[in-house]
């Protein structure tokens, strides 16, 4: 058996049990989705990372995930299918995984379970993270005649100053009216100023409780890593400002298990001896990988991808233009897609706090926005910083793009340059 | 330094106008396919647009040439690249200017004009300059004398005997030399290319679509398979040219205006008055068929070339979509023109 088998078939990081909850949730989740597409007088939407969910909770308007229902096609190994479908009816096997994902699921009639989701009476977007949001959006409300509200966020590049991000909230705000203008023609819907506040409030319990998940990460041994969170952002990305309270139930019994875990030095690995960094979206259908990793006593303890969909949207002195545009400020500059200047200071804080040992950086062939400046992130990290890196090729839904051994052997090697500087 | 601002975008997104207002010569970074570009290479992944690496390449090796960059909001790669050539590229002033991705929001002209206005206060500031009303509508009259006359010659393309890589070396000129100087160029350009024999037997005329193609190799493999391109809707030709800056009282206006009539990119939503040019171009100029070309790893056409391929199946055009490198030379892409060229042979005898 060689080393690479030994330890994939080892021990695997220990998730919490709160953690197991998440399941019942999310079934909950898609029956209501299922529910409301049904229902004539409901309307569901398919939304984007990147786009404020709770405006459209707000609404009492059901949002569907389309990159969240290709993660989950993935982690049930359905998406090298569906993307090979998608690559049959021409889209290149350089394109966003996700979208290919969701264009197979969509046409294939998955159940949602496998990664399916229902047809949408609106679609919203943003351009925020990438291009890809829009084009995949514009190929779709297409294809399904389904109308499309396009939120462009200006990009806030490296060297912007205060003077650039106000230009930007303006544009960003004066988009907001648009998008209500939007809500009403296409579901009969009037904004509603006090659903508003207490729906943004409701989504603001649940970003504080994810906030404080993360600094209990801080402490050494970590007890909680990436195995969990993956999963666990679940309701950031679907249930910020749902009115049930079941995300923020969920993450408060979260929270509670950390805190006892953190008090009693309980860590998610037996020994932890390196605390990891991880940067770019996970490998779905490959969350193994994650979990392997305290056959070498590794944890990852930070990663700005999760951590990102946790922005504080707040209501400030119940004026909403003034809470807009610091809502706006959460669009248009996140840590997930930081200019590189931001992103190199961001990274020397959050190493510093979070006591990282190593950096694994995922360049994430069919995401290239998010790997843009990750060569510069590097030598940075590894010359100034003095951390050692790992750079990963490879892609977060295509599994084609995943080689275990060299994966593994990568890995090693890591590790070992992670034991010559402790 | 020889006056020059050079332009990094993606299509035909930055302001030349103003640049010109400034003073100065605007010119189009388009890189070199004969160039390595191992420089930009150290910071961008191989799975990155070449031809954005090329533009970089440029850039590394050139910037002492240029007295600054205007960069502008494109596809993904011109802002997450910004960052990149801000860390890299020696220049005096480096400026960005967000074009909106969308052009049906309402917003986004009064945001768009504020772009502009904080575009001139920073060339003012920059090299000590009033970039005037006067200024501006001068330089958006060169600006439209230019393009009326790439309108004439463009239009021959169709009856005469005009090689692609001519056509494409012109346009070439017209985004990246003085443009005052040019237009003496171009009028004799359009006497000559009037007395040219009629359009040449034995070639296919096509329409041209995808991604930008920014070398005259490209032009001549097309060329080399008898397929002549008499319509297109690419930066480096009607992008550029099909609309004229309208004459409006503030010329900032203008030039707002002037980017939502252009010939829609990629890059711009929502995306559908690409194919309303293509058709109107197809029927006005009965094309024997229409070419769709990809450039590897551009992310916004590829998305596009799907629709509108399946949109000409439907409507029985005879098209075909590539995707190509970025290189001077292609044997592969040859052999697939030529099939192409068959194809429109027989689809001609069929008629």
């Amino acid at each position: 058996m060689s080393s690479a088998e030994q330890h994939t078939q080892k021990k695997l990081v220990k998730t919490l049990k709160t953690s197991s909850k998440l399941k019942k949730i999310m079934a909950w989740y898609f029956i209501k989705g299922k529910i409301y597409s049904k229902l004539p007088w409901k309307k569901v939407a398919w939304s984007v990372s990147g786009f404020p969910t709770e405006f459209l909770w707000t609404y009492d308007v059901y949002p569907f995930l389309p990159e969240n229902c290709a993660t989950i096609a993935a982690a049930r190994h359905k998406s090298q299918e569906l993307i090979e479908y998608a690559e049959a009816c021409g889209y290149s096997r350089d394109l966003c995984s996700y979208m290919k994902t969701n264009i197979g699921a969509y046409d294939k009639k998955l159940p949602a379970q496998f990664g399916g989701l229902e047809k949408p009476d609106i679609m919203v977007c943003t351009n925020t993270i990438c291009d890809t949001h829009v084009k995949w959006f514009q190929i779709q409300s297409r294809k399904l005649n389904v109308p499309l509200f396009q939120w462009d966020i200006p990009a806030y590049v490296s060297g912007s100053d205060e003077k650039v991000m106000n230009r930007y909230i303006d544009y960003v705000q004066d988009q907001f009216w648009e998008f209500t203008d939007f809500m009403y023609d296409h579901t009969g819907k009037k904004f509603n100023q006090k659903k508003f506040i207490k729906t943004i409030n409701k989504a603001d319990e649940l970003a504080v409780l994810w906030h404080e998940l993360f600094e209990y990460r801080k402490k050494i041994p970590a007890p909680l890593g990436y195995a969990d969170t993956l999963g666990d952002v679940f309701p950031m990305f679907a249930l910020v400002g749902e009115r049930s309270g079941r995300g923020v139930n969920f993450y408060q019994e979260l929270v509670n298990e950390v805190k006892e875990a953190a008090k009693v030095g309980k860590g998610v690995v037996d020994e932890e001896k390196y605390r990891l960094l991880f940067e770019g979206i996970p490998f779905w259908y490959k969350i193994k990988f994650f979990h392997q990793l305290a056959n070498f006593g590794a944890v990852v303890t930070y990663e700005p991808y999760t951590y990102s969909f946790g922005a504080r949207r707040k209501i400030i002195d119940n004026d909403i233009e003034k809470s807009l545009r610091e809502m706006a400020k959460t669009l248009i500059h996140t840590p997930y897609f930081y200019n590189l200047e931001t992103r190199m200071e961001y990274f020397k804080k959050t190493i510093e706090e979070y006591k990282i040992d190593g950096v694994i950086l995922h360049n994430n062939l069919s995401c290239r926005p998010s790997t843009t400046g990750m060569a510069d992130l590097k030598n940075y990290i590894q010359e100034e910083l003095g951390k050692p890196v790992l750079l990963l090729t490879c892609d977060m839904n295509d599994p084609r793009a995943f080689s275990e051994a060299p994966m593994q052997t990568r890995l090693e090697s890591f590790i070992e340059l992670l034991e010559a500087q402790k | 330094m020889n006056n020059i601002i050079a332009i990094f975008d993606s299509s035909h997104d930055a302001p030349e106008e103003i640049i010109m207002a400034a003073g100065k010569i605007p010119y189009k970074i388009l890189g070199d396919v004969h160039t390595s570009t191992t420089p930009a290479d150290q910071y961008l992944f191989e799975t990155f647009c070449p031809a954005a690496r090329s533009f970089l390449t440029e850039a590394l090796s050139s910037s002492e040439n240029w007295d600054g960059i205007v960069a502008a909001h494109g596809c993904d790669a011109t802002h997450r690249h910004f960052d990149i050539w801000k860390k890299h590229v020696k220049i005096p002033f480096l400026h960005y200017v967000n074009n909106p991705f969308s052009r049906v929001s309402k917003s986004s002209r009064k945001f768009y004009k504020i772009e502009l206005q904080t575009l001139i206060q920073a060339l003012e500031e920059q090299y000590s300059v009033q970039i005037t009303t006067e200024k501006l509508k001068h330089a958006i009259s060169i600006s439209n004398q230019v393009k009326s006359l790439l309108q004439k010659l463009g239009k021959l393309r169709e009856s005469k005997d005009i090689p692609n890589r001519e056509y494409f070396e012109i346009c070439k000129k017209a985004v990246q030399e003085d443009k005052a100087d040019l237009i003496s160029e171009l009028q004799q350009t359009l006497e000559i290319w009037k007395d040219r024999p009629t359009f040449p037997k034995g070639y296919a005329k096509i329409m041209l679509t995808g991604s930008d193609v920014t070398f005259p190799e490209f032009m001549d493999i097309l060329e080399k398979a008898k397929l002549r391109v008499v319509r297109d809707d690419l930066s480096i030709g009607e992008r550029y040219y099909a609309a004229l800056i309208p004459d409006f009282d503030d010329p900032i206006d203008a030039i707002i205006e002037y980017q939502y009539l252009i010939p829609r990119p990629s890059t711009k939503h929502p995306s559908n008055p690409r194919l309303d040019y293509i058709f109107e171009a197809y029927f006005e100029s009965k094309v024997d068929g229409i070419l769709s070309q990809n450039l590897k790893f551009c992310e916004d056409y590829a998305y596009d070339s799907v629709w509108l391929s399946d949109t000409f199946k439907e409507k029985g055009i005879p098209s075909i979509h590539l995707e190509r490198d970025f290189i001077a030379e292609d044997q592969q892409l040859f052999t697939r023109l030529e099939a192409f060229r068959e194809l429109l042979k027989t689809q001609e005898a069929l008629k």
